[in-house]
């Protein structure tokens, strides 16, 4: 029994001190955390295709820091890179975008403008509607992106502050304006070279779209009209607020008086105390990524924070009560944009997707479909043509609802004087930010 | 030669168990701990600082949720062993020809995964779905209840979602009970409730014990049932978790709370443990 004893003290002892190298062996690897360990990880972060310039493959092992801490390219640096020549089309190409973005054949539940592609280009498009919210996308993702891997899908399209982020990081690759005829042609001047990405190095819009209150009269029994009226008691318990920390706080700050760009800690510290007022006494039924459309759908909510296009679709489809309003407090522009992340299977079949929906023939029955505000210029004149169309055919009701896309889809100057921009948040900025949200979120 | 060998082979047989254990326990284990006790962020890199004051900052920052989920869990276990008893008693004791299949009808929803079942369950619970829409119509509700993002709604799908756990090990235990023995208590002047709680209930202790384990463990790391039926103010410390790893990447913060977790769990357990007498019951 004593040697036994003795053998339990050194099992121990060996046990703990094994733990201890352990944790700092693990504690060297190059890369951050969840890539895994050491020399594995950095070899593997090898740039592909035309991103020669991308700090990933410089990476060296012992470094501390992610591949992207080695420096950011910055936009001169990779504009410099002489374009690689088109690789040739492959014949597939895989595509994560939110859910509501694409048109859907009601009878056979296939993508009509995917279907138009596959015919045009013989690419045979997987897509999957798997982003709800950016940081839990960008989450699940990261650590393929930081150890350079290929993430599973070829293009994806976050939106403007997860772009910003992702090009600071390093993990998106400068695009071949070469292969993007399309875009340079017909892409509006209004998303030309966007706060989060200065020359549309790595990003082309996808689709953008307003920030704002999404409401049931027949639930809330009056008209909304600004932002404080989602705090209104009259309502608790069945309002709805975005899971997404910039558009959340960014609303409440323009409550507040507060441009969004020009925040101070203190501005965000009091936005924090108003919602946190609220969220404590129970006015917020949850905090929702792109699920929040269920629950206003089917009448668990009688008023939410909501995104444009959303609403225009629940308008036709699944809830025909549903109003969308920009807040008077102000509203914001959001943009969604497709990006390429570095590592990509089928690169040239991604620039033909990506190309694909600067032409009028994709743009026009996606928008009459989704009712988000199109980057392609021509698309609000093609859609009030085929409205015209309609009522000339006797359709009215197709013709009302195309009028009505048109009108809602497209923010005139008025609405757009009220929209505002998102902060571009430094990394401490968005740190302290987040706790902040989290104290609300997490109760 | 032959000698040491046949004295190595207990050991040898350990090995294929033990690699196992150290490939996918030990390693991420350690991985964990380092990851806890370093500082710093995905721009920046993290570095191993052995910051081990992150332990005592997250207990702080989390402690609503810690004692939220262990509060939930417990309910839950009671809640499965007032529903999960009954049914194991009566597959067992009277279940006959039919016992197969009324075990059957209890693992079914395990045929379909962990979250759509619990989708369903936002389904069903929904506030004008077919269960509260018909008591409102009938005007037993008020328009306006609901009972999602509610505790009970959380607590019901967990109940849900466990009670199989609880109601096989019960039903082995029970099974294994000789019927003389009962027969023998009530020859011996025992009514049947002091039949049931001198001689079943004691020697169900077993399955009792092991279905508590296996509904309370998971229960207190669930996020899912949370997430779907819940709201703000009924946050789990696996949402905590959750959000900390996938949407702020503050890996080293996630990785201590999964700590505590863990060791808080471990108590726990050694705690019931104790109570129960596990010493005999796993000898038993």
């Amino acid at each position: 029994m004593l040697e036994l004893t003795g053998l339990r003290r050194l099992a121990a002892l060996g046990s703990v001190a094994v733990l201890a190298i352990g944790c700092g062996i693990a504690g060297q690897s190059p890369s951050t955390v969840p890539s895994g360990t050491g020399p594995a990880a950095s070899a593997a972060a090898t740039p592909t295709g035309g991103a020669t310039g991308t700090p990933s493959g410089s990476a060296t092992p012992g470094a501390s820091g992610t591949p992207g801490a080695s420096g950011t390219p910055t936009a001169s640096e990779t504009a410099a890179e002489p374009p690689t020549p088109a690789p040739s089309l492959s014949g597939e190409v895989v595509w994560g975008n939110w859910p509501l973005y694409i048109d859907i054949d009601e009878e056979t539940g296939g993508y009509p403008t995917l279907e138009a592609f596959t015919a045009q280009t013989g690419v045979q498009v997987t897509y999957r509607e798997d982003i709800n919210d950016n940081a839990e996308f960008f989450g699940r993702i990261q650590p393929d992106l930081a150890a350079g891997n290929p993430i599973g899908y070829d293009v994806i399209t976050p939106s403007d502050w997860m772009v910003a982020r992702m090009i600071r990081l390093g993990y998106l690759q400068p695009l071949d304006k070469s292969l993007l005829p399309n875009f340079e042609a017909n892409v509006q001047e209004l998303f030309r070279d966007p706060w989060y990405d200065p020359g549309n190095v790595y990003s082309i819009p996808w689709q953008a779209g307003i920030v704002g209150i999404a409401y049931n009269p027949t639930l809330t029994g009056r008209e909304i009209t600004t932002f404080d009226d989602l705090l209104d008691p009259a309502f608790a318990g069945r309002v709805g607020m975005f899971s997404e920390m910039i558009d959340t706080m960014s609303l409440t700050l323009l409550s507040l008086g507060v441009e969004p760009e020009q925040a101070t800690t203190e501005d965000v510290q009091a936005a924090h105390d108003k919602l946190l007022t609220a969220a404590q006494a129970g006015q917020f039924r949850a905090f929702y990524g792109n699920d929040y459309y269920d629950a206003l759908a089917a009448g668990d909510l009688a008023l939410t924070m909501a995104w444009s296009g959303d609403v225009s679709q629940m308008q036709l489809y699944d809830n025909p009560n549903v109003q969308f309003v920009v807040p008077e407090s102000g509203g914001l522009l959001f943009v969604d944009n497709m990006v390429l992340p570095n590592n990509v299977e089928h690169l040239a079949d991604a620039y033909a997707l990506m190309d694909y929906w600067y032409t009028l023939d994709a743009a026009v029955p996606l928008t009459e479909y989704i009712g988000y505000f199109s980057p392609v210029a021509g698309v609000r004149e093609q859609v009030e043509a085929d409205a015209l169309a309609e009522r000339k055919a006797d359709h009215p009701i197709r013709a009302d609802r195309l009028d009505q896309i048109a009108r809602d889809s497209f923010p005139d100057e008025a609405q757009l004087a009220n929209v505002h921009n998102y902060k571009n948040l430094t990394e401490e900025e968005e740190r302290m930010w987040n706790e902040l949200f989290n104290e609300i979120v997490g109760g | 030669m032959s000698r040491r060998l046949r004295r190595l082979t207990p050991y040898l047989f350990l090995v294929p168990g033990g690699l196992w254990l150290i490939l996918f326990f030990v390693v991420p284990m350690v991985v964990m701990a380092s990851v806890s006790l370093q500082e710093g962020s995905l721009e920046t890199g993290f570095r191993l600082t052995w910051n081990f004051g992150i332990y005592p900052q997250v207990i702080a920052d989390a402690s609503t949720q810690f004692v939220r989920s262990i509060a939930y869990a417990l309910v839950v276990t009671v809640v499965t062993i007032a529903i999960g008893y009954p049914i194991a008693y009566t597959i067992a004791f009277r279940g006959g020809r039919a016992k197969n299949i009324l075990l059957l009808l209890v693992i079914l929803p395990f045929f379909t995964a962990f979250i759509i079942r619990t989708l369903a369950w936002k389904l069903i619970l929904a506030d004008n779905g077919f269960v509260l829409g018909t008591l409102k119509d009938l005007g037993l509700l008020a328009p306006s209840e609901h009972v999602l993002a509610t505790p009970l709604a959380v607590i019901s799908g967990l109940t849900y979602n466990f009670l199989p756990f609880m109601v096989l090990p019960l039903y082995v235990a029970l099974e294994k009970i000789d019927p003389h023995l009962i027969e023998a208590a009530t020859d011996l002047y025992a009514s049947r409730r002091q039949a049931f709680l001198r001689v079943t209930l004691p020697l169900s202790m077993p399955g009792l014990f092991a279905g508590s384990l296996l509904v309370f463990i998971p229960s207190i790391g669930d996020f899912i049932n949370a997430e779907i039926l819940g709201s703000r103010d009924t946050t789990m410390i696996g949402n905590v978790i959750q959000r900390l790893f996938l949407e702020t990447n503050a890996y080293p913060e996630a990785s201590a709370l999964g700590f505590v977790l863990m060791a808080a769990v471990l108590v726990l357990v050694a705690l019931y443990a104790r109570i129960v007498g596990a010493e005999e019951l796993t000898q038993g």
